[in-house]
């Protein structure tokens, strides 16, 4: 097992930079996932972890060793491809010992590792097939197992859970987080989806247009996202953006959206105070609107708005609804009341102030 | 809704068999000639029964030496399929793999030049170099329709064929010429099956180059219908016979080898 650096690492694609001056560290047995949307550079930058793809220019280490000009070969590694990448001329057996034959291990040995292999994915009885005698989660498997038989220093993943049902995909999150503590080992792990990274990851790197935004473990990249990109990015439903003004009356600081205000918490002004009468961004998310009962809940600390809900999903354990008020639209995520919510019914909703984010609008840099 | 079915079907066969008819007339009218005596052959209007004799083919087989140009097809043929492969497969990796259009056109150039403009030039080098009715003249002016075939060929074959399989063997360990060996060619089956059928045929049933650069020696089938046309008159049944006997090892080949040129092998490599 072994770390990996990346010191500046910028990869050009004519004009285009796919990969920014990207600077990661990854510890040893460190599950790291790299994060964005498609087109953000992460599998360029596992590409060139990888060795698949040239470095424009910076350093990538892999342990002590500076691996710019070594091939795939000598990096010792192990990648899981998005589309599996099975050798479909070969059976189960050949394309997990494939790597070992390479490295003209002996017959025995290749056959224990790869039987030991098959055994901690439950794809013993599948030895014998060919990739086209396999369903997409089993072809999953084999691809993982292709790697571990190698017991590389460093695993890289590719999107590998992006082919398959929504199900399959949730059992082999849990099954990679698993065999992530059991084989102890480096995992660089490249994926568009938000869940799969809060979930697995023990630390996130959250990329856009080739630039790392956040590095985190996954629950201080939920709670302190450092821009609105990684606040929109991470959560879902995404968190609720509203462009808004800060004023302040009477010696109160309020946050105008126009339709409503909302008084800005005293542990904020510090922060806010030289944003006043700028433009800033308000953002709230779903799970900090919350319905606002008068009976039980007293609120009205400024916080309370009028709002009506245009589509109602029910997800049996909660709600999401989808509410407009006055002239914004928001998404608040609530607990299935006892009375179910209508479509188009009139409700009094409650913000959480204590967990607002106000971002600067210009920079989109997060203030509090 | 019946009628107009079985009507869409009768019209449907109709224009196969006419289609068929036009392809094949031809071939057929060869391969009865082949049958006939000279004067059945040219007399007005045509014999279409007749009675069949094997004397064309006694001949063929009989007073020509038939079997040494058969052999010096097969040769030829085998060499310049052989060496085009051997050469044209790892330039069509390298043009799909590494997008070398302008590489790619310029093989295709040399195939879309009239061959006949290659000859004269042919025919001062092989001669001034002592090559004239050798293998090697014949079997290198063969490439130069086999090799383009391959490589034109095998870059679209290889460019189907997802990038991630060699990438997968080149992190598992492997070189790039290790992964080509062992990944790419073993899923390229059915598209050098169909590069070679078709560039031995080219090469069997060539007649220019063969004519110009080979003499008693080197002689090719083609060729050697030629040897049943004098100044006087041309033996047309001996043509036929041995034109017949020329296109047979060309039918079968295709024959035998349809199958797989149709089979997809990548099926199960990736999802989908």
């Amino acid at each position: 097992m072994s770390s990996v650096v990346l010191k500046n690492v910028v990869k050009q694609f004519g004009s285009v930079a796919a990969v920014d001056n990207l600077s990661i560290e990854i510890q040893d047995k460190e599950f790291a996932v790299l994060v964005g949307s498609s087109g953000c550079g992460k599998t360029t930058a596992l590409r060139m972890i990888a060795g698949l793809e040239t470095v424009s220019s910076g350093q990538i280490y892999i342990g002590d060793t500076l691996v710019n000009d070594l091939a795939p070969k000598d990096r010792d590694i192990a990648m899981v491809f998005q589309n599996y990448a099975l050798y479909p001329h070969m059976n189960v057996r050949d394309n997990m010992g494939f790597g070992l034959k390479i490295r003209q291990l002996t017959k025995e040995e290749i056959d224990t590792r790869v039987e030991e292999a098959a055994d901690i994915l439950g794809i013993r009885d599948l030895l014998d097939r060919k990739p086209k005698e396999l369903s997409g989660g089993q072809r999953q498997r084999v691809a993982v197992g292709r790697a571990i038989v190698r017991k590389p220093k460093v695993f890289l993943f590719d999107e590998p859970l992006s082919n398959l049902d929504a199900k399959l995909r949730v059992a082999m999150r849990a099954e990679i987080s698993k065999l992530h503590r059991r084989l102890e080992a480096t995992i660089i792990y490249v994926t568009h989806d938000q869940v799969e990274a809060m979930t697995m990851a023990d630390r996130i790197f959250i990329m856009n247009k080739g630039v790392l935004q956040q590095t985190g473990v996954p629950l201080e990249v939920y709670a302190h996202p450092v821009n609105r990109f990684v606040a929109g990015f991470i959560g879902s439903p995404g968190m609720n953006f509203i462009d808004v003004t800060l004023i302040v009356e009477n010696g109160v600081m309020f946050i105008d959206a126009g339709d409503f205000r909302l008084k800005v918490p005293q542990a904020f002004r510090a922060d806010l105070e030289a944003y006043v009468g700028r433009p800033v961004v308000l953002g709230v998310r779903p799970e900090d609107i919350a319905a606002h009962d008068p009976a039980t809940s007293p609120g009205g600390d400024g916080n309370v708005l009028k709002a009506c809900a245009d589509v109602v999903e029910t997800l049996g354990s909660e709600l999401f609804v989808y509410l407009t008020s006055g002239t914004h639209s928001l998404v608040a995520r609530m607990a299935v009341p006892e009375r179910l919510l209508q479509v188009g019914q009139a409700l009094e909703v409650i913000l959480k102030l204590s967990k607002i984010h106000i971002f600067d609008k210009e920079t989109s840099r997060t203030i509090v | 809704m019946q009628n107009k079915k079985v009507l869409s079907n009768v019209l449907f066969y109709v224009m196969v068999v006419a289609i068929a008819l036009i392809v094949l007339f031809p071939f057929l009218w060869m391969l009865s000639s082949s049958f006939k005596t000279q004067v059945d052959i040219i007399s007005w209007p045509p014999k279409f029964f007749f009675a069949p004799t094997l004397q064309n083919y006694q001949k063929v087989f009989g007073e020509q030496d038939f079997l040494k140009y058969f052999m010096n097809s097969t040769i030829i043929g085998v060499f310049s399929v052989g060496l085009s492969l051997l050469l044209g497969l790892p330039a069509a990796y390298t043009i799909a793999r590494f997008t070398q259009t302008r590489l790619a056109v310029f093989i295709l150039l040399a195939r879309l030049m009239p061959g006949i403009s290659f000859l004269m030039p042919w025919y001062i080098v092989f001669s001034r170099l002592n090559l004239m009715d050798s293998y090697v003249a014949l079997i290198l002016s063969h490439m130069l329709i086999a090799l383009p075939i391959v490589v034109w060929i095998m870059s679209t074959y290889f460019a189907t064929i997802p990038r991630e399989m060699e990438e997968s063997a080149m992190v598992d360990g492997a070189t790039r010429q290790y992964a080509f060996l062992k990944i790419i060619l073993p899923l390229s089956g059915p598209g050098i099956i169909t590069a070679t059928t078709l560039s031995f045929i080219f090469s069997w049933n060539n007649f220019m180059f063969s004519q110009v650069l080979s003499m008693e020696k080197t002689k090719t089938l083609p060729i050697a219908v030629y040897n049943f046309v004098s100044y006087a008159e041309v033996d047309w049944g001996g043509v036929m016979a041995a034109a017949v006997a020329i296109m047979a090892p060309a039918i079968v080949l295709t024959m035998i080898f349809q199958k797989y040129v149709v089979k997809g092998l990548t099926m199960g490599a990736v999802k989908g």
